[in-house]
This record gives C-alpha cells, structure tokens and sequence, in this order.
C-alpha cells in the first residue's frame, strides 16, 4: 500500500517533494482521488491535495479567484454564483461519469486535467482561464508564472503548461483562474429528427452567422432518454443550439435561427432554467452516467466528424457529439480492445486524438491513455518533463510511458 | 545610443563569416543571403530604435525545408538565430546580435488555405495581421487579435509577442485565436502543435509558444481562428472630473456583468495632446475621458448602452455621449489612436512603457506616477486598455539635454516596478525582448527563472536561438526597462498608435 501524506501547506508540499526528491521516490499525486484518470500508475507514495484547500482571494471586479489546490470546484463555483460569475470554460462534474452522482473534483486536478464543457469551443479550454499559478517542481522548488492580471507577456506561459499536464511537472499549490460574468439569460434551439449528417450542417451554417453559439451538441436517438426534463421529447435524436447573453438579445437571435432553420419541421425552444439544465447535463457527460464500460473523448476537425463515425456504425457504440462538431464522446463494451484501437488507428488518420476517459483497471494498463504518435513530439516533452522534474518522481507514467 | 550587454560575440564565427555564408548557399537560393554591411543595415533594429546592431548574415528563406536546413546547420556549428517577422516590435525581440544569422521570415507571405467550414485561416507566418481580416471579410469574418501595427507585424511576430489589441478584453490576446502552427526546433526538427481541431492532448506546446519571443522554434506555419464580424458596434464617449471615477467606472461595468469589446482612459494631459492634434472635439474641461465600445446584436447593443450610460451616471460623468453612427464611433477612437504621434509633437523624445495593473489600483498608480513625474521633472501622460489593466504611460523628455535620456529610463523603471508592487506584471502586450529583461527579477524569483531557462534548453540545447532576450543576461537583477522613441527616428510613423 502507498503511503499518503496529506500536507496542509506549500511549504509541507515542498518539504516533502524535496526529501522524494533526494531519495527519488516517485509520488502519485491527487486531488480528491475520486476519479481514475490517466494511467495506471504504481508509486510507493500518494501526495493527496485534499487539505491544502481554500479560497485565497476573490476579487469580482477584478475577474479573478485565487485557491489553493484542494479547494472543491463546488466551492468555487456557489462562490461566484452569489457575485453573479461563473469559470466559463463550464467545468464538467466528472462524478455523473465515475460514480453516477455530483462529485465535482479538486480546482487543483480539474487544472492538470484540462477539462472543459460545452462552451469551450467559443470560451476556450479550461488553459485560456488559468491566469497562474504557483507549483512544487520535481526538485521541491517552489515556483510560479502568470499573475492575477489578463494581459500577460512576461516570459514563457507555463500556466499553459501545466495545464492538462496531468501533475508530471509540478504539484499545483495556488491556481489564479479567470472569472466571467455568468449570462443573463440561456436559451436552447432543439431540432428533432436530424441524422448526424444534417446536425452537423446545422452547426455548420449557425457557426457562419454572428449569433454567436455558445453550445452546440447532437445527441443521436435514444441517447437523450437520460434526461428528465419537462420540456423535451428524449426518444428523438436532438439537435441543439445555444445562445446566452441578455434576454433581449438572446430572444432576437433564437428568433433569427428559427427563421434560419425554418425548413426543419420539429423545432422546439429550451426557455432559460430548462435551457441551463441541459447544458449542464451535457458537459457533465450524464449520457454515460456510472458507467461500467470504456468511455473515450475524440477530438478532431468538425468536417471530419460524419465520416469518421460512418466507419462505425456496424459496431456496438453509443455517441454524443459536442463543441459543433468537434468533440465525440463513445462508449464501447468494456472489454473491447479491438473497437478501442480500431477508433483510435482511424483518428489518427483524421488529424485528431483519442482520450480514454474511463475504463476498467485492466483496460487502462494495456491501452494507451492518450494519442501521441509523433516520435519528435514525444522527445521533445520528455526534455520538458526532464526540465521541472529530472528525477521523474512527480506521476511517472501518468501520461504515457516516461511520461 | 544605450550601450546594453549582449552574449559574448563568438569571435571564431565572425572569422569564418566567408565560409558561412558559402555553406548557406547550399541550403538556399544564393539572393535569400545578405551578408555585406549596407545590405544589412536595414535589419539592425526593430521598432525599440534606440538599440541598433548589424547582424553579421541575413537570410531569407523561402520555406519550412530551408529554415530547417539553416537552423541546423547553425546548430552544428554553433552560430546564434535570430528570427525576425515584420521588425515592428517595441521590446528589441528581433534586435539581432553582431555574431548572428538574422532569420527573417518575411517571404513566407502567402495564405495557405481559408477554411470556412472549420472557421479557421492556415496562413505562412509572413502574412501581415490585416491581410488575414482582409481574407475573409467579404463573407463578414475577422481574426480578433488587432494590435494598431496590424497593417504592417507579421502573424508570426504577434504569436512570438501574444500581440494584443484594444478588443483583447472581450476576445483574448493571440493565444486564445491560435489553432495550431507548424515550428522547427534549433536543431531542425520540424513539429507541429494544434491544427484544425480545437483542443491538443499532450503538454500545450502551443500555448507555451505562444508569447515566447522567438526563443523556443521557428514559426513556418500557423492556423488561427476566425469570427464573425457583430451585426452592430457603438461607443459611449464619457467624461469624468477625476479618474477616480472613471477607474470607479470601468470596475463598476465588469462587476455589473458588462464586458464591452474594449475600454480605454486618457488622462488630461492626454486629452489636451491628442485633441489638439487630431481634433477629435474631446471635452476638455475634464480630468479623464472613458470610450466604451460595446458590439452585439442591435438590441443588446442598445441595452448595454443604457446599462454603461446608468453606471457612468451613478459615477458622476460629467461629459457623456453615445456615437450616433460609424463615423462618429471612429471620430471619438481618433484622438486616441493618434495618442502617440501626438506626445511626438510635444516633445522632443519619448518612452512609451507597457505595464499591467490591476483596474483597481489605477487611481493609486497614476497618482505614484504623478509624484514620480515630480520628482523626475519629467511630463507624463497615460493611456490605458482600462478593461484589462494595460498602462501605456508616455515619458516625456529631451535626449539633447545630457542626462536626461538616463532619467527618462530611471523614471521607467520605476513605473514598472510600481506596476509589479501593485500586483500586476512587466507586460501586456509588447514582451520583455532586451527592454525588461533586467527587471525580471522583480516578478520571479531565481528558481522562476531557472525553471524558465531551463524549458528553454529542453528546446534548444545550446541556447542559440535568440540568446540575451527576456531574461536577464547575468541572472541577476539591475535597472532597466525602457522603450526609447526619438522623434523623427520612430519607425512606422503613420501607423495609428495605442
Ligand atoms: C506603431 C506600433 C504600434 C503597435 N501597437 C501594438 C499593439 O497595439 N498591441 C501589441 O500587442 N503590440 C503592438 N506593437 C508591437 C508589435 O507590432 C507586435 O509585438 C508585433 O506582434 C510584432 O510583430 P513583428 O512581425 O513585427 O515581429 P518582430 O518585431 O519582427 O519580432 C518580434 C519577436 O518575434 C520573434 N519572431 C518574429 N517572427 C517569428 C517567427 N516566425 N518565428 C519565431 N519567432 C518570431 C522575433 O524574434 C522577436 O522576438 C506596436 C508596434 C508599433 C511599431
């Protein structure tokens, strides 16, 4: 059994990653520890963040909230909620996928995980909102990059680094993220009936026009009978199209896309509550609620989607497809290694990747975690893993092999 | 001309200039290498003109093979790159060194492909920011990023500086608009970071690049992402009895749930400079003026209008004005893009400084830079991007008169400083380059630094790839921080100035 030490301060961090680091004793290190993601690693010890929690500094005005790694995105986001904000990058409460109910995870793994909702196609990623940060290297130095301030050119973006960066370069001890006004008013356009094909041209004419979407998502029949909403019908495929901002502006530009779509028959508008509802159900991934296979996140240029899922549909797979057309989250039975390489072998060939999201214990020590193939790519972040931490004791392995 | 401490000149290469120049000759055409003095004088500065050094070999190859090829080769045999787009930086990022091969990348200059579908532009780095809008605007697109030398930096140049704009509030900076780019390593690896798709796996190598001033690869390559233009744009012109209340002002917008496409204060001497060189018709009898600039459908346009209107009333304006049409939008921008040329007329010489702060402290800090202004002799007036807390204070001062340069410098120094003490950092948009990079140490500490530099060696091993930029050449910290504009020398005159 790995040991756990749950410190409660940078310094205890510091304290405790250098004396790792003279032994070089490899560390795993966690949030909450909820959630299995990335490979299966063995270390003699676990560093969990879960103490060091906090809200440091909240400055509504000034858009930004300071914690420290332990703190719950829960937390945070009843925090900004009462000053009307929000993280707009929508994080995604991975507990739906993992244990069937809310379990929102530590800011500090939601960081290295890089994890972002519905809204990132037009917000950006979870990266574009982290302003800095401070982290314990590999070496037990404290160090920092970026500021609470939005315009930043002063030396490199590490914040950019470490995010998604899965704690193999640093154990993250502050996070500045980026604050945002929450919208006044969501609505949702749903379009009934569409195949895939025509759903994605959906998002492909409504993203050419300037009413700025902010959702866009296709869930194929029968994938939204989840959803226990009042307003919709869940045993059609469902096409929806977001709009936030305020309310009059919002209803203008529903209307303009009805007018837009007006040769589809089935439209149906989402009002305000029903609308929130519903997104929030899709970045939290509720469609594969609990669930007990192999869930992959692909990404990949939108005009690659339709065809990409073709060559799938003789195989025992269920889909969504979110951020208009750029991301598809699958489910495949748990023990299919065959399907699982055969996605990822394709979308290589479509210039995306393939993340295993969850999968049993087994899967994840035998199947690659994430997609990299370039062989340059992969020295050339080995030098950068070697660069924060030469003795590769910060999550060994937790990225791919070395990494 | 400052004297400033460069990496040692490697004195073996400047002898076998001859043989270099030869051997690059097989890697490109023969008239892509300029190597006698006159030819490359053109090259000895980008637009931080008080720094001036001839680089002993320009070259301008012509595509990603060749750059690999050169950066190669100068690899091998130990011989410093400096990469270069269109010269137009403020920080000295493309300053080239006396033992260099000065990069430049000015003939990639096509536009690769424009991708309606993916919303994206796959464009040579060459290519001036303008002419990606120019691409796509007659189908009502843009690229967001608009720094006011879009007309002439390359989109190269502006994801080596994470270049700015007065939208970046409301659309981001460079690194939020860029997919993807194709880079060669020092070495000559060519990769490539990001494409079409929205989001990478793996360490975010482009976001690392992005704001990394030439020192990590060179650009050959890049996607970024285009928007629809809004259906409607309209600017509110306020005018405040002190900047207390306009800084009140903007704070009270972003926390009322407001983020305008772009806010910007003059203070009063700023006013009076401006308006009487562009005559844009600002009230005068005011401490400082606010444009707002809100886009969006019509209607939410005219709501937010109202909203900013009711704010600025609550806060006391005592000049307010909403533009009744596109002219008058643009008449009310005039007086500030002309903010520059206008402190030119004004006085013989000027430092334009680029520090962020947060948007609440600005009363404290401009009252600090007042007291300084005192305290130096020196006349200051301050522009800032008010919604993202980028301060251009501009030093005012005669290089005629012997030691005043060094006070000027002095003064700047100091304003940085202030801005670090204040909570915010060193740059917003112009980067470090040679400018700053001493008072880097007043935001990082030793191990921050050595973090850095050594990211920058899993890159490039030797540190070859514009050494002496960013940070400090001795590792330790000493005065600086200054961008020198002499007037008359100011390169790119006419370009309208943030
Ligand atoms: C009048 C005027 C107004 C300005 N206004 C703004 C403004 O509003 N906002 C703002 O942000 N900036 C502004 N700037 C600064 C400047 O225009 C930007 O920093 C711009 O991005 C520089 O682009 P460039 O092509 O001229 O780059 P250069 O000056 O040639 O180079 C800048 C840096 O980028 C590196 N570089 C260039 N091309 C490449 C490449 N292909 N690969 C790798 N490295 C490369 C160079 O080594 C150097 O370090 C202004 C400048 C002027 C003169």
């Amino acid at each position: 059994m790995s040991e756990v030490y749950s410190p409660t301060s940078e310094q205890d961090v510091q304290t405790f990653v250098h004396s790792c680091f003279l032994e070089g004793s490899p560390i795993e290190v966690m949030g909450f520890g909820s959630k299995a993601i990335g490979r299966e690693i063995q270390c003699s010890k676990t560093l969990k963040l879960q103490k060091l929690d906090g809200i440091i500094e909240y400055f509504p005005d000034e858009l930004y909230i300071k914690v420290k790694p332990g703190t719950s995105l829960e937390l945070i986001e009843n925090t900004l909620e009462q000053k009307n904000q929000e993280l707009s990058f929508e994080p995604s409460d991975l507990g739906y996928l993992y244990k069937g109910k809310s379990l929102k995870g530590s800011a500090g793994a939601a960081v290295a995980c890089n994890l972002s909702g519905s809204r990132r196609f037009k917000a950006g990623a979870l990266r574009d909102h982290l302003l800095g940060f401070r982290a314990v290297n590999g070496k037990g130095e404290v160090i920092k990059s970026g500021g609470s301030v939005v315009k930043n050119v002063t030396g490199y973006d590490v914040s950019k680094l470490i995010s998604g960066s899965y704690g193999t370069l640093g154990v993250i001890t502050e996070i500045i993220f980026k604050v945002q006004p929450r919208y006044d008013e969501s609505q949702t356009l749903i379009i009934y009936d569409l195949n895939l094909k025509k759903a994605l041209n959906v998002f492909s004419q409504s993203m050419q026009t300037s009413y700025e979407i902010s959702g866009a998502c296709y869930y194929p029949e029968g994938m939204a009978s989840f959803f226990t909403l009042n307003d919709i019908d869940t045993n059609s495929s469902i096409t929806a199209l977001r709009v936030e901002g305020p309310k009059i502006s919002v209803s203008e530009r529903i209307k303009s896309l009805k007018k837009l779509f007006s040769d589809h028959q089935n439209i149906f508008v989402l009002e305000n509550y029903q609308s929130r509802i519903f997104w929030k159900s899709t970045s939290d991934i509720s469609f594969f609620n609990n669930s007990e296979n192999t869930v992959v996140k692909i990404s990949l240029p939108p005009v690659f989607t339709e065809e990409f899922l073709q060559q799938f549909t003789n195989e025992d797979i269920k889909f969504v497809v979110d951020w208009a057309g750029n991301l598809i989250w699958i489910e495949i039975a748990k023990e299919d290694s065959v399907l699982l390489r055969q996605l990822r072998k394709k979308v290589i060939n479509f210039n995306g990747h393939l993340t295993i999201m969850k999968a049993p214990t087994h899967v994840r020590i035998r199947e690659d975690f994430l997609t990299v193939v370039d062989e340059n790519m992969k020295k050339l972040s080995l030098r950068i893993k070697d660069s924060f931490d030469p003795k590769g004791i910060l999550n060994p392995g937790k990225m791919y092999s070395g990494l | 001309m400052t004297t400033l401490l460069m990496p040692e000149v490697d004195q073996r290469v400047l002898f076998d200039k001859e043989k270099i120049v030869s051997d690059l000759k097989k890697f490109t055409n023969s008239n892509n290498i300029i190597s006698d003095s006159e030819g490359v004088t053109p090259y000895e500065t980008d637009a931080l003109s008080a720094y001036k050094q001839k680089p002993m070999i320009v070259v301008l190859p012509e595509n990603t093979e060749e750059v690999s090829d050169i950066l190669k080769y100068c690899n091998e045999n130990n011989i410093k790159v400096v990469p270069r787009g269109a010269g137009t930086g403020l920080s000295g990022g493309a300053l080239p060194l006396k033992d260099c091969v000065l990069l430049s990348l000015t003939k990639f200059k096509k536009i690769l492909e424009v991708d309606y579908e993916n919303r994206c532009v796959v464009t040579q780095p060459g290519v001036t920011n303008l002419s990606i809008t120019k691409a796509v605007e007659d189908r009502g697109f843009y690229y967001a990023p608009d720094p006011s030398s879009q007309i002439a930096c390359s989109i190269g140049g502006n994801i080596a500086e994470n270049s700015g704009g007065v939208h970046c509030l409301k659309y981001g900076m460079t690194t939020n608009n860029v997919l993807g780019v194709e880079i060669v390593l020092m070495d000559g690896t060519i990769l490539r970071f990001g494409g079409k798709k929205i989001e990478s796996e793996g360490y975010d190598l482009l976001g690392l690049i992005t704001g990394s001033e030439g020192l990590l690869g060179v650009l050959t390559e890049v996607t970024v992402k285009i928007l629809k233009k809004p259906q409607s744009v309209k600017a509110l012109l306020l005018g405040f009895d002190s900047i207390e209340e306009a800084g009140k002002t903007v704070s009270d917008i972003i926390s009322g749930g407001v983020i305008p496409a772009a806010m910007e204060i003059m203070d009063k001497p700023l006013i009076k400079a401006t308006n009487d060189y562009s005559k844009a018709g600002y009230p005068l009898d005011v401490e400082a003026i606010l444009i707002v600039e809100l886009d969006g459908t019509e209607s939410e346009v005219g709501v937010l209008i109202t909203k900013v209107e009711q704010i600025a009333q609550k806060n006391k304006v005592k000049y307010l004005r909403a533009s009744k049409d596109d002219e008058e939008r643009l008449r009310f921008w005039l007086g500030r893009k002309a903010a520059f040329p206008a402190i030119g007329d004004m006085s013989p010489d000027y430092l334009c400084m680029d520090g962020v702060i947060p948007r609440k402290k600005l009363p404290e800090v401009l009252k600090e830079i007042n007291k300084l202004s005192k305290k130096y002799n020196l006349r200051v007036a301050n522009c800032f991007h008010a919604g993202d807390g980028n301060l251009h204070p501009l030093i005012m001062f005669d290089s005629n008169i012997p030691a005043e340069l060094k006070k000027a410098e002095d003064f700047g120094a100091d304003i940085l400083k202030l801005c670090v003490q204040s909570g915010g950092v060193l740059s917003g948009e112009h980067g470090i380059g040679i400018e700053k990079r001493e008072l880097m140490c007043e935001m990082f500490n030793n191990e921050d630094i050595q973090q850095q530099l050594s990211i920058k060696k899993a890159f490039d091993e030797k540190s070859l790839l514009n050494p002496g930029k960013v940070y400090p050449i001795l590792h330790r910290c000493a005065e600086g921080g200054k961008m020198h504009v002499k007037t008359g020398e100011e390169k790119f005159k006419d370009i309208p100035r943030f």
